[in-house]
């Protein structure tokens, strides 16, 4: 846009003879307007983001309870504890459960719009479906989750005994709490990935597979050559945000596993939360927010950067 | 080849069905359980079918024991903060950042921008400390120490998040699409900025607005990280979120059944469970354009 609408609507522009403030108030009125609004809402983003950014790496260097006493520089000793103890298992888990969530919510929601995208009826009703766990409280859904896979009463060990099998607990197998937290952040996840897949699919036009089928395409052809490569924007989206975001899962393991059979399904997050709330460690957690914002902002803009060049090709 | 595609689509529905009732089954057993006692839940782990409607798991989530009011009205509270002043923030901003143009609003909204690509993590621990050490509050004197400044108070609750630059985004956009010669008239015919906004954008923001209100209100009802982690001790101040997921394994005690009943009251967890999802679901089913045409917001103009 070249002229705004207040550039373009002016009528009369101010005598040469008014008064030079209220001249310097008439052609600076846009930059006045513009300061009047964003200064608030500069100094408030300042105060609970610029600040807040900078203090974390500040106190990734410090050993502090953040209670009481002054920070204390300790360099970079709380990255390298970051290097010992549980913390590798613990970053190890958390890219575990970030790549295998998204890429099979990913695959399985992509799956099911192409499915609701055909003439089905009630597609309503199924796209409501899916998306519903998205919009409850992870908190109470995962604390019902818990529910099921508790040991001595747990629904799962219920259904176990009707059946007459041993009850199994659940709880001390690192690889059945992993699947647990796996398939609860699916429920939860695939709906918002669903949404915005049929979303894309419904902006391809009809013709173009109409055209595709005269050429003699089957089906598999066409999800393969025009369905995947259309879709490419959002799908890297999808990956992106989801990435960030199952890279972030904490309810599901705060309450279903608190941190699983010996740190078997803890997570970054919930780590951090640890060290920070319960011990009170702000120099350790601050070190791990930084690992957390470096790995993230590192896998958005290489995701950015495929994208990018994806459409230079296209 | 006809049978093949045929088999081909049928196995395809079934996916679609079978996943569909993937889907739903925790939320049709959870609603179902709801409704059992004892006995009919513990009948039948695989579907607890009531035999007869028993209300007894939702009645008792309305007694004092459970303080659903209070989180409802605490909740409530916060949500209504946070439309409105991150609305007014978002629809002030966007128009700033769509309609005027001045030296720095380009650097303005990068560094807004900046904070979208850093996870939340960041910034709530310094936000926790500053919240806990601020001078003057909470029993903290004027360096901030001794207290526990505004955590576990109303404040830490309110403060934080009160300029959202996804909806800033959001509304940017939607001025771009809004066609310059509504605001020029009006300004021709003698508006200032107030009643342009006011008068002509508003009714046309109608849209993108809905949509902020209604991810601000999932995403205020279901907030559980902020408030455990500034309001953990204080249960006066619980939200939703919070004071549910504390409240939904105790449902034997305040049930005051005598002991070794139960560990764990399942149609209970699973009453208040239901009850306290269903505004959510009730908005989403009523609006759900809305949802849609914001989930792809963000998505196709973020």
């Amino acid at each position: 846009m070249s002229a705004t609408a207040q550039e373009r609507a002016i009528v009369t522009p101010p005598h040469p003879q008014i008064g030079g403030f209220a001249r310097w108030r008439f052609r600076h009125r846009q930059a006045i307007e513009g300061w009047l609004i964003l200064t608030p809402i500069l100094l408030y983003y300042s105060l609970f983001f610029l600040f807040p950014v900078l203090s974390n790496l500040y106190i990734s260097f410090t050993r502090w309870n953040g209670i009481q006493g002054a920070p204390k520089w300790v360099g970079i000793a709380n990255y390298r504890t970051y290097l010992t103890q549980s913390y590798p298992l613990i970053m190890f888990n958390t890219l575990m459960f970030a790549l295998i969530i998204l890429a099979v919510q990913t695959s399985l929601a992509f799956l099911i719009a192409v499915l609701l995208n055909q003439k089905v009826v009630g597609r309503g009703l199924y796209r409501a479906l899916w998306y519903i766990p998205t919009l409850t409280s992870a908190a109470v859904t995962a604390q019902v989750a818990f529910a099921f896979i508790s040991p001595f009463d747990g629904v799962l060990n219920g259904l176990l005994k009707a059946l007459g099998q041993p009850i199994v607990i659940w709880t001390m197998s690192a690889f059945w709490m992993r699947i647990a937290v796996i398939i609860y952040s699916i429920w939860r996840g695939v709906g918002g990935p669903v949404v915005l897949f049929l979303a894309a699919l419904q902006g391809i036009h009809r013709e173009i597979y109409e055209a595709a089928m005269v050429d003699g395409a089957r089906e598999r052809d066409m999800l393969l050559y025009i369905t995947i490569p259309l879709l490419r924007p959002m799908i890297l989206f999808v990956l992106v945000t989801g990435m960030i975001g199952s890279f972030q899962i904490f309810e599901a393991v705060l309450l279903m596993t608190k941190g699983g059979p010996s740190n078997m399904t803890n997570v970054m997050l919930l780590q951090i939360y640890n060290d920070a709330f319960v011990n009170t460690n702000m120099g350790l957690a601050a070190a791990g927010a930084v690992i957390m914002a470096v790995l993230l902002l590192w896998f958005s803009t290489t995701n950015m950067r495929l994208m990018s060049r994806g459409q230079a090709e296209a | 080849m006809h049978t093949r595609l045929r088999f081909g689509r049928v196995l395809m529905y079934v996916l679609l069905i079978g996943g569909s009732i993937a889907m739903a089954i925790p939320m049709i057993y959870a609603a179902l359980g709801s409704f059992c006692n004892f006995e009919d839940f513990y009948r039948a782990p695989w579907m607890p079918i009531p035999q007869r409607l028993y209300l007894e798991n939702y009645r008792v989530l309305f007694t004092p024991k459970v303080e659903l009011w209070r989180w409802t009205i605490n909740t409530l509270i916060r949500i209504v903060w946070y439309i409105t002043i991150p609305g007014v923030v978002a629809v002030l901003a966007g128009y700033v950042f769509a309609r005027l143009r001045f030296r720095g609003r380009d650097g303005a909204f990068m560094f807004l921008l900046s904070s979208m690509m850093m996870p939340g993590i960041v910034f709530w621990i310094p936000t926790y400390i500053m919240l806990a050490r601020w001078p003057g509050v909470g029993g903290n004197n004027w360096l901030g120490q001794g207290g526990h400044g505004f955590i576990n108070e109303w404040p830490s609750l309110l403060i934080p998040g009160l300029v959202n630059v996804y909806y800033i985004f959001l509304l940017r956009q939607t001025y771009y699409s809004i066609p310059l010669d509504f605001e020029e008239a009006a300004r021709v015919d003698g508006a200032n900025t107030l009643r342009v906004l006011w008068d002509v954008y508003l009714p046309m923001l109608k849209p993108a607005i809905t949509v902020m209100i209604i991810f601000q209100f999932v995403a205020i009802w279901n907030d559980y990280q902020w408030p455990l982690i500034v309001s953990a001790s204080n249960t006066k101040i619980f939200t939703m979120a919070l004071g549910v997921q504390r409240t939904l394994l105790l449902g034997a005690s305040i049930k005051g059944l005598p002991q070794g009943t139960a560990i764990v009251d399942y149609p209970f967890a699973f009453a208040l469970a239901t009850l306290v999802s269903l505004p959510t679901i009730l908005l989403f089913l009523r609006l759900q354009e809305y949802f849609v045409e914001g989930v792809q917001g963000f998505a196709l103009k973020g």
